[in-house]
């Protein structure tokens, strides 16, 4: 494909139909023929390099690395001698039965809700792209941007293990280890924010127009607004 | 502080070609299409983000230096500082947790923070740098990397699980982390990434 019918692939209006590349370090706007940001030196790409294929094998590893994750223990409670392994779920099920029902919530919920929802998430992103559907692309560029907020979050089971880590050790008495699967799920956390960080949401956009009629009458006067917006807002 | 010219960008989220003039301070300007932010003029955002940098930077050090929790149980007394949990998870065998931890919440941070202040005072002063460039594409790279305000809430939880066991003691640090946390937040909150580079390459030339 020349790269003239490349560019015109892309819908009108986009950076891209015009064979401009966005810096994604610098948001500088260049040529897409140049391999280079001319302004920052970052590498330079109409879209990610083969962004689905990428995200889809980053899920699969962290969809891999969290039964580890979930199966083996995340810390040891030695208390008077006597060792008591715990899983995230073991963990989140004894701060129940002890009526800490906010703090079991928040554990669930960072270490199961979002790593498991944020998943399955970018599967239905991928999906949608790959099959180019046409669901609403706002909501999925909302869905996206949630994504990549809630990300880190997940940390906050393997920060809370090395606190107790640090402070837990009296001794004989009652000390608390790490276990295997704080590694485990600090690769989950971050096979998940590589994934979100390959996953081009563009890539929402760029059948607009091709295959819509009501996204070709949209169009015109957003390119009207798209070329005063700084003197608009 | 605003664009030197009006500048025509790709939204970062959609691709919509963009073009933003002149935006008074307060003003942001959003894509017509997604609505993601494309620029914000933040009043004096630059000089607010060193200040914070500035706070930030010295708020981290103290919370290195400090006991930031302790617990008293059956007259046993434990301190736990910031260096010594890094410590305790590699002595446990596990140096991929310690470097999992203290990299997000200490390391990452501080690095950027340098990186912040190096880049901001060389802007104010208006003098040519072409270090510029490379410092603000390392800015740029580590900031998925820092975690934080998730260390935080991960310590707030921690201190409800072992009030169940022991009587806990805020340290000097704990306080200078959330506050370090609040003002790093602020420094990244009023930078903004187009102004930025539109400022390092009048200066890197």
């Amino acid at each position: 494909m020349s790269m003239d019918s490349l560019y015109s692939s892309f819908p009108r209006g986009t950076a891209a139909a015009e064979g401009l590349a966005s810096c994604h370090t610098c948001c500088k706007l260049a040529p897409a023929s140049n391999h280079r940001c001319p302004r920052c030196g970052s590498a330079l790409h109409l879209r990610t390099t083969d962004s689905l294929q990428r995200t889809i094998a980053l899920v699969v590893t962290a969809i891999v690395l969290y039964i580890p994750a979930n199966v083996l223990p995340i810390m040891t409670t030695t208390m008077l001698g006597t060792a008591e392994p715990s899983t995230i779920l073991g963990g989140v099920v004894l701060l129940i039965h002890h009526g800490s029902y906010p703090i079991a919530a928040v554990i669930f919920i960072a270490s199961i809700v979002v790593p498991t929802g944020k998943l399955m998430a970018i599967i239905w992103l991928c999906w949608t792209v790959s099959r180019k559907q046409n669901t609403s692309r706002e909501q999925r560029t909302r869905m996206y941007r949630v994504v990549e907020f809630v990300g880190k979050w997940s940390m906050t089971d393997v920060f809370v293990v090395s606190i107790l880590v640090a402070l837990i050790q009296l001794g004989g008495l009652l000390s608390i280890s790490a276990g295997p699967a704080a590694i485990a799920f600090g690769g989950v956390v971050i096979g998940t924010i590589l994934a979100a960080e390959s996953f081009d949401p563009r890539l929402i956009w760029d059948q607009v127009g091709n295959d819509e009629e009501d996204d070709e009458e949209r169009i015109e006067p957003l390119l009207a607004s798209a070329q005063n917006n700084g003197e608009a807002r | 502080m605003t664009l030197t010219h009006p500048t025509q960008i790709g939204c970062a989220e959609c691709d919509l070609l963009v073009t933003i003039g002149g935006l008074s301070p307060g003003e942001r300007a959003s894509c017509p299409r997604c609505g993601h932010v494309l620029m914000e003029n933040t009043p004096d955002g630059m000089t607010r983000s060193l200040a914070f940098a500035l706070s930030a930077a010295l708020l981290l050090v103290m919370s290195m230096c400090f006991p930031f929790l302790s617990i008293q149980a059956n007259g046993l007394e434990q301190v736990m500082t910031l260096p010594r949990s890094a410590y305790e998870l590699y002595m446990d065998g596990y140096l991929s947790i310690a470097i999992l931890v203290m990299g997000p919440i200490i390391a990452v941070p501080a690095m950027m923070i340098s990186a912040l202040i190096a880049m901001l005072v060389a802007i104010r002063r208006g003098v040519p740098a072409p270090w510029l460039v490379p410092t603000g594409r390392f800015l740029f790279f580590l900031n998925p990397w820092s975690m934080v305000e998730v260390f935080v809430v991960g310590v707030l939880v921690s201190l409800v699980k072992i009030g169940a066991m022991a009587t806990v003691i805020l340290g000097i640090s704990f306080w200078a982390y959330v506050v370090f946390s609040i003002c790093f937040i602020s420094a990244l909150t009023n930078l903004d990434r187009v102004l930025l580079w539109d400022r390092i390459e009048e200066l890197a030339g």
